[in-house]
């Protein structure tokens, strides 16, 4: 009787958040003269995808949107990891340093992202890519700091120690063991910073420009004058949740297998 | 070329307080040397400081003579083998044991061949493929060790390497690292806090309280002569009974009176003692030095018992002596149950809880220690006493 009670709140549960899900994939394969009507699949097209990407720069962003947020995990993700190591083994700065980092994750994106824009525009970096890869590993460091500290600290310094006795320089010690078994937290860490910035609206708002859009922005485009462009949008959003979709398998991957790997004792 | 001396070395923490305060020690080339106390007592900081994981506040030390206060780890060959055994999860067992060859610049077919020696004497061979993840405890232990020999250090320093083991396991493990010391020859440093460990495997034993050396000395020597009554209840199980007592003089004799006792001072030790008449002091007796039957010299004393351990072996008896009231003034802070007393008798000797049971006690292994400082009034040593 329990079991039964248990599984219907999951089907309510899993219902609750998929229906919207389903519902948007669904007015996304709609002719858009359909879009809103209350039958649930009169006809099956692919017209709004085709139109999204001959119609409206889409593609161009979707481009923009990958290379922004590889481009910011590849920037950020080496200097957290020495970061976040260094808070997790050494005294650096002790906890004041650490909750520094902390605090600029706190203030609200829009106290940051004027000065943001000023900044690139001394450098003229506005409407670029480069400038947007930028920002994102800067506004991402912090978090992605205080992922992997969390990893470091977990690691025993017994494993160091072992390492250093056995030869190896401290950097020999990082570099040949704790990289090597923290390498499960560090891709974690690496698809959490992607989907932060894969889903970031207000910065690429302000900092790109027609040809530098990101996915988010693209998608808020495509709300005009003329009303908002539900059939269009919906394929939009079905393209945009799929390498979440392939990211969060990695990560499940990946955290599972962080928590059996390091296990020694 | 492998003797490791440490000169008045001393560590002192951020805090203020000492992790490890004044410890003189040289330990010779080839020696097994067992650090024991309690945890926190500093012996983990020491041998940490040896290897240089940990830095040296003040003192001087020296591996084969030349001063290493300022060398890194990694040019002291010394191996360490950690409690946790601190085998590279991501590394095969063989990568596990190649990788301080590998550090070093060690030619491939050498560490192969090294690795291939380890793991013959350890039987580790056919496991040199798998992950640290598929090995029993055991065998773990056994590469962590192996790691340590391939590498042919100067000296091996062990962190309680048995603890993480079942007690028929690290029975084993003690005899294969005698074994290990016997036939490699170098210095070995062993922490621990296992008193069977420290009795049976080392030449000397060290033994180490809030960050000092209190005593040094071989096994049965610390044993038969403890310094302080720290020392008399850490090194066995039952410890030492310590009860209050006073010295007086009687005739031409001393008798040692506590609540429920008379112990007449045996001659051997009577010029010893001579000095102590009229004291309060702490009499200290081993459970082995008390006995179902009496002999001549012996003491009786009635005791009234509190619980029978049979062991097999041997039976343990908790007994109480004495009215209860008395004593109080005497007792000092390491004799926390004064009139409960345990002795060490023969598997067949039984009696009821309850019962009162006379016992007789060898006053010949007898200690005298002072009530204010724990420390042992000196006597003249004695080898173990057999009857």
């Amino acid at each position: 009787m329990r079991r039964i009670g248990l599984h219907l709140g999951l089907l309510f549960a899993c219902a609750l958040i998929l229906v919207p899900l389903l519902w948007v994939v669904r007015t996304s394969l709609l002719p858009e003269h359909l879009s809103y009507s209350p039958e649930l699949m009169p006809a099956v097209t692919l017209d709004n995808y085709v139109a999204l990407f001959t119609s409206t720069r889409y593609g161009q962003s979707y481009l923009n949107s990958l290379i922004v947020a590889f481009g910011s995990v590849v920037v950020a993700l080496p200097f957290a990891a020495m970061t976040g190591y260094a808070f997790a083994r050494f005294k650096t700065s002790g906890r004041a340093g650490r909750f520094a980092v902390l605090a600029t994750q706190m203030l609200p994106p829009v106290a940051i992202v004027l000065p943001a824009f000023a900044l690139l525009r001394t450098v003229g970096l506005t409407n670029s890519l480069t400038g947007l890869i930028i920002v994102y590993a800067a506004v991402n460091l912090p978090f992605l700091i205080w992922i992997l500290m969390g990893f470091f600290e977990g690691i025993p310094v017994d494993l160091e120690w072992a390492a250093q006795t056995d030869g190896a320089t401290a950097w020999g010690a990082f570099w040949r063991i704790v990289l090597p078994v923290s390498l499960p937290g560090i891709a974690a860490a690496g698809v959490l910073g992607f989907i932060l910035t894969w889903n970031e609206f207000l910065f690429a708002l302000v900092l790109s420009g027609p040809q530098t859009a990101t996915v988010p922005v693209a998608l808020a485009a495509l709300q005009t004058s003329n009303g908002v462009q539900i059939a269009k949008v919906s394929a939009g959003v079905v393209l945009a949740v799929l390498p979440l979709v392939i990211a969060s398998r990695f990560i499940q991957r990946f955290i599972v297998q962080g928590l059996t790997f390091g296990s020694v004792k | 070329m492998s003797s490791i001396e440490l000169d008045h070395v001393s560590k002192l923490y951020a805090n203020g307080a000492y992790g490890v305060r004044d410890v003189d020690l040289s330990i010779g080339e080839g020696e097994f040397v067992i650090f024991l106390g309690p945890s926190g007592c500093g012996k983990s900081t020491t041998l940490r400081m040896i290897a240089g994981l940990e830095g040296i506040t003040s003192g001087d030390l020296r591996i084969g003579g030349r001063s290493v206060n300022n060398v890194a780890p990694r040019d002291r060959n010394i191996a360490v083998v950690f409690q946790s055994y601190a085998l590279y999860p991501h590394m095969s067992v063989r990568d596990n044991m190649g990788f301080g060859l590998k550090m070093r610049g060690v030619a491939r077919p050498l560490i192969e061949e090294k690795i291939r020696e380890a793991a013959g004497l350890l039987g580790l061979t056919p496991y040199l493929d798998r992950k640290p993840a598929a090995l029993s405890g055991g065998q773990r232990q056994r590469v962590a060790l192996g790691r340590a020999i391939v590498r042919d250090p100067v000296a091996f320093l062990l962190d309680e390497p048995l603890s993480n083991l079942d007690a028929q396991l690290r029975a084993e493990m003690r005899l294969e690292l005698v074994k290990l010391h016997r036939r490699l020859g170098r210095t070995i440093v062993h922490v621990t806090h296992d008193q069977v460990e420290a009795m049976t495997m080392g030449d000397r034993i060290c033994i180490m309280r809030e960050g000092r050396m209190i005593q040094v000395g071989k096994p049965l020597e610390v044993y038969a002569d403890p310094v302080d009554t720290f020392v008399a209840r850490f090194l066995a199980t039952p410890p030492m009974n310590l009860l209050p007592a006073r010295v007086e003089g009687r005739g031409d004799g001393l008798v040692v009176v506590g609540d429920g006792f008379t112990v007449e001072v045996p001659q051997m030790h009577r010029a010893a003692y001579a000095g102590l008449a009229g004291r309060e002091v702490i009499f200290g007796l081993r459970p082995e030095d008390l006995h179902e039957a009496p002999q001549p010299g012996f003491s009786p004393i009635e005791v009234s018992v509190v619980a029978m351990e049979a062991l097999g072996v041997e039976n343990i008896l908790v007994g109480q002596i004495g009215s209860g009231e008395a004593g109080g003034k005497a007792t000092a802070k390491d004799a926390a149950k004064p009139l409960e007393i345990s002795a060490r008798l023969s598997r067949h000797f039984t009696a009821p809880v309850g019962a009162r049971v006379p016992l007789y006690l060898d006053p010949r292994p007898m200690h005298l220690f002072d009530p204010e400082t724990t420390r042992a009034f000196p006597r003249p040593s004695l080898r173990l006493v057999t009857n």
